[in-house]
């Protein structure tokens, strides 16, 4: 009898250690669904690729924007918009100079209902242009978020236009696990993407100074793929698999948060829920 | 003395360009050391510690008869030398071979192999001899199985006795694997030797490095200009070094991953997928160098989201006789590879990947030059 209830207790331990993976949550908080992509991939499938990945969310944007609505269309309780200033994705280092750009927004935000504004490209001083300026004003008028490609200098000037914004640095401006600390301990309201990013985990398991950045930061890290090509897109299972390797290697606590609680807290306050 | 060596240089530089009668092209010091360090060649001819049979005259030799052996393919009807033309650089001039299949990668080069240290488009392979098992095995190419293999050598005895010879190992005994490996060795053996003959580039450079410009009558005014570019502000060198004219790793231009809709090539990401999980890369019982000192690059690979969408940056030695070009032979000519460089695609790239790729927005001349300097490689 003994023996049988050992049995049964590690079935019962395979099998809830077989659904702790298939039921490990994402939340990408990096996805774009631009022009060139709706032709190889169309929104039927480019969801299910999503879906593959078991994905809970995505924050998506997009080059035109349209492609981020064609996918919203398609599944409006995975998809979550995010407005990007971009008509095509080779806007990248000509848009913050483009002032037709803020009616293009200011029009779309009247139009749809986003969480955020981004992801966009920007550095420097370029943030004192004008088109970058109602970008920041934008966010704080609709309460969303921005999410910023940018160096360590254009995020605290954003932060001096408007001290509350709220800020998803985008691939963690490509710093490294001190300086991203350091922005994350002087600006309550950043958070930050691990997009394009393999240094945290190269070997599989968690380096130890990121360690340090996810355990002093649990609530402000999260994952993302960036689909920056059609070709991107079907990077995001392999890439989901690979987040959910390195994520093993915290206290489950701290990895859930990362792996989705922290994105869906983001998109709750953006979306008032 | 300094002074004095500065001031010779300077004239050695104008008397040499005064002497081809070029007034236009005069290269700095530092053009000169960047056009040095595209030499010599060919390089020196090291063996192949992961092989034994590498530069092995009997191995060469048997080698080579394989190359050329039909049987190694399922229906005897392929042989490398099939795809890998000697008569085309070793190459077969098509943008996709479709004479045995479809195949959804150029074939290319064989020269200077070599000096390679990583094989293969995705850099599937560490070795020569384990990118040779590779064609054999695949079920698009040769499609060979162990059993015709060994079948294979039942029946030709000479040839079974002449690798046995060659490489000291019993066959009759040995596992399958083995039997590919050894193959994969001999055709290497020979592949080694496939170097390719110093071009009206290199004597240019050796004229340089000599001061010895008569030799150099080939390289004209626009290969000049051309170089310039390559070495100035094209930053082609950055990637395309050294005497092999590459830098032996993998980049991501922007070409397209599509083989068809839906259908992806992941390049440089499944390479390495391929390279770690293979009994037959260094790291293997099946390299001959106990030491395995060579193994080193292949134990720090790491799988990067770079890697997906990357591909082998290719030596562009006799460049202008291996078109079509990138992975997927979409650039039918070498004016075409400079058109696309001219217009690069930014949109294409990553912001944070191959930061120095930028459109060169060449003018029509220009383009020229940069097309009569890439001839001459």
């Amino acid at each position: 009898m003994k023996k049988f209830l050992v049995s049964v207790a590690l079935l019962v331990a395979v099998s809830s250690l077989v659904q702790a993976d298939q039921s490990k949550k994402l939340f990408d908080t990096h996805i774009h669904y631009s022009h060139d992509a709706w032709d190889m991939l169309p929104p039927k499938e480019a969801v299910k690729v999503l879906q593959k990945a078991g994905l809970t969310h995505a924050f998506v944007s997009s080059s035109s924007d349209e492609g981020t609505q064609l996918l919203y269309k398609e599944d409006p309780n995975l998809i979550i918009p995010v407005l990007r200033p971009y008509r095509r994705r080779g806007e990248t280092n000509s848009w913050y100079r483009d002032e037709s750009v803020i009616g293009l927004l200011e029009e779309r935000l009247a139009k749809y209902k986003y969480a955020g504004i981004g992801e966009f490209h920007i550095f420097g001083n370029d943030t004192d242009l004008p088109v970058m300026r109602r970008v920041v004003e934008l966010g704080k008028e609709y309460g969303i978020f921005l999410h910023a490609h940018a160096d360590a200098e254009a995020v605290e000037n954003i932060f001096k236009q408007d001290p509350q914004a709220k800020v998803l640095w985008a691939h963690s401006g490509f710093e490294g696990p001190g300086k991203i600390g350091e922005m994350l301990a002087k600006h309550p309201t950043l958070t930050a993407d691990l997009a394009f990013r393999n240094e945290h985990a190269n070997t599989g398991t968690v380096e130890k100074d990121w360690r340090k950045l996810f355990m002093n930061y649990p609530d402000r890290i999260m994952i993302g793929t960036d689909t920056y090509t059609p070709e991107r897109w079907y990077y995001v299972v392999d890439h989901a698999d690979w987040t959910r390797g390195w994520l093993e290697d915290l206290p489950a606590d701290i990895a859930e948060k990362i792996a989705y609680k922290n994105a869906r807290k983001l998109a709750d306050w953006a979306l008032k829920k | 003395m300094k002074i004095l060596l500065g001031a010779a240089t300077g004239l050695w530089a104008l008397c040499g360009l005064a002497g081809t009668g070029v007034t236009a092209e005069i290269f700095s010091e530092q053009e000169r050391a960047i056009i040095q360090s595209f030499g010599p060649w060919p390089l020196s001819l090291n063996a192949d510690p992961s092989n034994n049979m590498s530069d092995n005259n009997a191995a060469i030799k048997l080698g080579k008869a394989l190359f050329f052996d039909k049987r190694l393919s399922k229906n005897n009807d392929l042989s490398c030398a099939d795809c890998h033309d000697p008569n085309n650089s070793f190459a077969d001039g098509q943008a996709l071979n479709s004479d045995h299949g479809d195949a959804i990668r150029n074939t290319p080069s064989l020269f200077n192999l070599r000096w390679s240290n990583w094989f293969g488009w995705g850099g599937e392979a560490d070795s020569l001899w384990s990118q040779s098992i590779r064609p054999m095995l695949s079920p698009e190419e040769m499609a060979l199985t162990g059993e015709k293999l060994r079948n294979l050598l039942d029946e030709d005895r000479l040839l079974a006795s002449q690798i046995q010879q060659v490489s000291g190992v019993s066959i009759a005994a040995e596992t399958d694997e083995v039997l590919f490996v050894l193959i994969g060795k001999l055709l290497a053996a020979y592949q080694e030797t496939l170097v390719s003959e110093p071009t009206a580039f290199d004597r240019f450079r050796l004229a340089q490095e000599t001061a010895d410009l008569s030799s150099s009558t080939g390289f004209s005014n626009s290969a000049k200009r051309g170089l310039k570019i390559f070495i100035g502000d094209g930053r082609c060198f950055l990637c395309h070094f050294g005497p092999m004219l590459s830098n032996g790793e993998f980049g991501d231009i922007g070409i397209s991953q599509f083989i068809s809709k839906g259908k992806i090539d992941r390049g440089r990401y499944a390479g390495i997928k391929i390279l770690k999980s293979s009994p037959f890369n260094r790291l293997g019982k099946y390299s001959d160098n106990p030491e395995k000192v060579e193994k080193t690059r292949t134990e720090h690979v790491t799988l990067q989201h770079k890697n997906w969408g990357e591909f082998k940056i290719p030596s562009l030695r006799n460049v202008s006789k291996t078109g079509p070009y990138m992975h997927n032979g979409s650039l039918a000519t070498l004016a075409d590879v400079v058109d696309f460089y001219s217009n690069l695609n930014e949109e294409r790239l990553h912001t944070q990947g191959e930061a120095i790729l930028k459109p060169l927005s060449l003018s029509d001349t220009e383009k020229e030059d940069l097309l009569s300097f890439l001839r001459t490689l």
